[in-house]
């Protein structure tokens, strides 16, 4: 039924839907059109979504490792071609994105009133940005996605933003730039030790490409200290876009100035870009480096998630909580993958996932509550389940996905996290559960303050339940959470091949003897040294 | 004696400073021609030129090896036909950026045309010239005409000063390398560049003390044409002083043509034994080019002034390509000067269009909400500075990304990051100019944009060229390719 979509180039269809999207509304819509401009752009997210869709049913699990692929011919001389294709990890954060997309766009809808015709021409070129970079198997192709990208979101926090607007915009574009300027030298390390070397080295003097599977192919052949120096420059690269502790700093600033759907996508999709690189490019092209650096990289997963939790605790505003615990949660995943274990990895990639259907639907709430009282303060509410019983319901079923209740999504990941970590180092594990903890307290104590109690600001007296349209984008989420949290079962399908290949990468011996077994001793985590 | 054959294989250039003279006579007849006409002879002639080039090309590109003429002063290469390509091409965009300009201040045209052209013409002769002489000779016909160009606006305070400030450095510096070219030829007996290399490494080898003084002080006098830092201080004064046409045609076609001369005295001129000497000397300068030209382009509130400041930044990019001596190295410096010539003319012709009474508009503060009063105009600015900045999909981020992995490939690492980092500083004060388009609010004062044809239709192309030239190099990646110095022997 779906065998269509293998003959076409369905990859690059779902990638530009959007970019023509923006694209007619530039030409053909005016300014002043704005509900003609909303309803369309909104109608090219969703179209965009549908066509997405047959990828999770054409994708044949036991198939190839990359499959939709296809390859032409871009910049001959130094060997850059368009090359898209997906593997399981990529088909879900695909998913996760063109389904965000439709949510944040219907949630702009009452939000965003003024500059409409930018607005949406921004998040349509935000989208194709987002998408190129999960389906990108050139190295370069991968960077320019992953640059364009920027400046949309640029535009989103500055125009549309809070009264700190400036700042956080700039800020939020500074700090991923440096990163990514030091990634693209890390880049370019990897393509001529591929082709005719560098820095006085002799390289492998294969043909110079940039293409993602050669890299795999030949990453464990690059000696040791130039593993380590380009794992350093394209840490920095993904460990801000994460963000990991101490990187985090711009985070609380985008997200707090930027409009919801801003948020929604921040928070949903672009953060996953960082942990989406560290397995991607840093597990399996740099194996020997990563294990050397391991003990580090597992430190500063462990530092974010308490760290987060703990400054989310402090945080008045819901907004700026919701953010500190994306420092929290991205901890967990980066732990995950930095456990270098099947479950692991398995449970880093779909709390990627989880994440993204959580937090994002927590910023939305957030917008909801803001539109109509704007302001964010905890303080200010106090008893709001009296007047506004869906939200209150929908806003505790997802507060109980973030913080890991059983039947929920949240739980599935964090859990299999937790395992790929004592699998790993078992005190790893101890000290990651401590966030689940906090991550509770916080969570629950800002949900008792918001929604329990007496009612006692007049000003919240008259607030409105939720419309149709909100629970419309909010009802898939709910769906997902509950789907992901019952039947975790087709997610971990669909990734396995993947996630076997990179274990198996970054770890022959423990991929020789199942992930499952005893625990590894935390020498085998520096056979690089 | 050389035959009138050889003489006629510089037809281009010779045709260049023909008609340059001519019209410089021409306008000694009663008031000259206007503005528009003038426009349009410079024009006719850059095409004229052009075409001869193109002509002649074929001829020598299957030829086996560079042809030499005139007693080997000139050479017939891939890498002049290039250099001279670009410098037409830049003057044709000056020419379509000053046509306005000069009728706003009401200035006699022809005489600017014909310095333009005498300018140009001494570029394409810096391009083909294979001995110190002829190069010297060369660059000093562009200085001289471009001094009088940079205080064409006789009644402002401002150009004069530039004026002044341009002809009393440059004629040091011009000084400096000559007296360094002397040296060089005490030392080695000859300024044709394949003697000269043979010269010095026999003289280096004796332990001459002539060879190290004499390149350095003539790499410096290079540097001050490509104002690197520390030869950099003319710059800023100069840029903003001069009539904004007049600064982007320094800022493109003079830089790139000195950087011609800069890439063949360095590479054919200088034995493989002093390779490693200007090495070093070429990585500090461009560290320190690009440290200073990214940091004190961040608090400039004069646009011109930051532009001139990001135009010192550059030419560090562009001394990383230098400094690679790898065929990378040198078609990503061709590459990204070919394409910061787009860039750089596009986002001078925006600040033209703003531009009121020779001297107003300028500030960032006149940009503010040009998205609403402009949407195009924004638009083509947004591009140009997304391009100095290095953002894909323009040729700004293409060229930068192969300058830097030269600098990497070829061990510079050190050089390279510096150079990352502060291109990705270079957003803060890029991006200031687009918070102030699309951040910010129309004031009252902020002018409206002039309505010029030939502008926009400059800026249009130029903004289109920095896509093609991000989005698909591959043509142009060849041109270079094909037009590459040989490498010095190792």
């Amino acid at each position: 039924m779906f065998d269509w979509v293998h003959s076409v180039p369905i990859l690059s269809i779902v990638a530009y839907v959007p970019l023509a999207g923006a694209l007619i509304v530039i030409f053909f819509l005016k300014n002043d059109q704005g509900s003609a401009i909303r309803k369309f752009a909104t109608g090219v997210a969703a179209l965009d979504f549908l066509i997405s869709l047959p990828l999770w049913f054409a994708f044949k699990s036991g198939g190839d490792l990359f499959q939709f692929r296809e390859s032409h011919s871009w910049i001959q001389s130094i060997g850059v071609k368009y090359e898209m294709g997906i593997d399981g990890i990529a088909l879900l954060l695909i998913l996760l994105t063109t389904l965000l997309g439709v949510l944040a766009f219907l949630s702009s809808w009452s939000a965003i009133r003024e500059r409409e015709k930018e607005y949406y021409v921004f998040m349509l070129l935000l989208q194709t940005g987002m998408l190129g970079v999960f389906m990108a198997m050139d190295f370069f192709l991968f960077y320019v996605f992953w640059e364009v990208m920027l400046v949309p979101m640029y535009f989103l926090i500055g125009i549309w933003g809070g009264p700190r607007k400036l700042y956080a915009a700039i800020k939020f574009f500074l700090y991923t730039l440096v990163g990514s300027v030091l990634m693209l030298l890390g880049i370019l390390a990897l393509y001529f030790y591929n082709a005719g070397g560098l820095l006085g080295r002799p390289g492998l003097g294969n043909d110079p490409t940039f293409s993602i599977l050669q890299f795999h192919e030949i990453g464990h052949l690059i000696p040791h200290d130039l593993q380590i120096w380009i794992f350093l420059a394209f840490f920095v690269g993904f460990a801000i876009k994460v963000p990991m502790f101490p990187f985090h700093t711009w985070l609380p600033d985008a997200h707090v100035e930027a409009p919801t759907a801003g948020s929604v996508i921040l928070a949903g999709v672009l953060l996953k870009m960082g942990t989406y690189g560290f397995v991607r490019f840093s597990l399996p092209i740099l194996p020997d480096a990563t294990r050397t650096l391991l003990p580090w990289m597992a430190g500063l997963s462990i530092i974010g998630i308490v760290y987060g939790a703990l400054v989310a605790m402090a945080q008045k505003d819901m907004k700026k909580l919701v953010a500190y615990s994306s420092v929290s949660h991205l901890g967990f995943v980066t732990l995950g993958l930095f456990a270098l274990n099947g479950p692991g990895i398995n449970g880093g990639v779909l709390q990627m996932i989880n994440h993204g259907l959580s937090t994002g639907a927590l910023f939305l709430l957030v917008g909801i509550i803001y539109e109509r009282r704007h302001t964010r303060l905890i303080a200010e509410y106090g008893g709001l389940s009296a007047v506004m019983p869906v939200y209150a319901t929908i806003f505790l079923i997802i507060t109980m996905s973030s913080i890991g209740l059983p039947t929920l999504n949240g739980f599935v990941g964090e859990f299999t996290i937790l395992a790929g970590a004592f699998n790993r180092v078992w005190w790893w594990a101890l000290l990651g559960s401590l966030g689940i903890v906090l991550g509770a307290a916080y969570m629950l104590w800002m949900y008792q303050r918001v929604f329990f109690g007496p009612l006692t600001n007049p000003e919240n007296k008259g607030l409105k339940d939720l419309t149709r349209r909100e629970i419309a984008y909010l009802a898939p989420i709910v769906l997902l959470c509950f789907v992901i949290g019952l039947v975790p079962g087709p997610f971990f399908k669909v990734m396995e091949k993947s996630v076997n290949y990179v274990v198996a990468k970054v770890d022959p011996m423990l991929a020789a003897s199942a992930s499952s077994t005893a625990a590894a001793p935390i020498s085998s985590g520096r056979t690089g040294e | 004696m050389p035959s009138l054959q050889e003489y006629l294989q510089l037809a281009p250039e010779i045709l260049l400073a023909t008609a340059g003279l001519l019209l410089l006579l021409i306008g000694t007849v009663g008031r000259g021609l206007g503005n528009r006409e003038s426009a349009l002879v410079t024009m006719v002639s850059l095409a004229l030129t052009a075409g001869l080039l193109f002509k002649m090309y074929p001829a020598y590109h299957d030829a086996a090896g560079p042809v030499l003429i005139l007693q080997r002063s000139f050479v017939l290469d891939g890498f002049a036909f290039f250099w001279q390509l670009l410098v037409l091409v830049a003057t044709a965009l000056t020419v379509l950026l000053s046509v306005r300009f000069l009728e706003e201040g009401n200035y006699r045209a022809t005489e600017y045309y014909s310095l333009i052209l005498l300018a140009s013409s001494g570029m394409l002769f810096m391009a083909s010239g294979y001995s110190l002489l002829t190069i010297w000779i060369s660059l000093e016909t562009m200085a001289l005409a471009s001094y009088i160009l940079a205080g064409y606006f006789k009644h402002h305070v401002r150009s004069n000063e530039a004026a002044l400030k341009y002809f009393v450095l440059g004629a040091l510096s011009s000084g400096i390398m000559l007296y360094g070219i002397s040296l060089l030829y005490g030392a080695a007996g000859s300024v044709q560049l394949d003697e000269l290399r043979l010269g010095l490494e026999r003289a280096s080898a004796a332990g001459s003390m002539l060879v190290p003084l004499g390149w350095i002080l003539l790499a410096c006098g290079l540097f001050f044409k490509v104002s690197a830092v520390p030869f950099h201080v003319w710059t800023p004064d100069v840029y903003v002083g001069a009539p904004t046409p007049v600064t982007a045609y320094l800022a493109v076609a003079s830089k790139a043509a000195s950087f011609a001369i800069l890439l063949r005295i360095f590479y054919q001129g200088f034995g493989s034994h002093l390779q490693s000497d200007w090495q070093h000397i070429v990585a500090v300068v461009a560290a320190a080019t690009m440290i200073w030209g990214n940091l004190a382009a961040l608090t400039q509130e004069n646009v011109k002034r930051m532009l001139a400041y990001s135009s010192i930044a550059h030419a560090g990019y562009v001394l990383l390509g230098v400094l690679a001596v790898s065929e990378i190295g040198l078609w990503a410096v061709l590459f990204y000067l070919l394409a910061y010539t787009f860039i750089t003319m596009g986002a001078f012709a925006t600040v033209i269009l703003l531009e009121r009474k020779e001297y107003a508009g300028e500030t960032c503060a006149d940009y503010a909400g040009l998205a609403q009063r402009s949407r195009f105009l924004a638009a083509m600015m947004l591009v140009f500075l997304l391009a100095l900045t290095g953002i894909p999909p323009t040729g700004g981020f293409f060229g930068k990304v192969y300058l830097f992995a030269a600098a990497v490939q070829a061990g510079w690492t050190w050089v390279a990051v510096i150079g990352v980092l502060t291109s990705a500083i270079s957003l803060y004060y890029y991006f200031r100019i687009v918070v102030y388009m699309y951040l910010r609010e129309s004031t009252q004062a902020a002018p409206a944009p002039l309505r010029a044809p030939a502008l926009v239709g400059a800026i249009a192309f130029c903004a289109i060229a920095t896509l093609v030239l991000g989005l698909y190099p591959e043509p142009f990646i060849q041109l270079t390719k094909a037009s590459l110095l040989p490498l010095p022997l190792p």
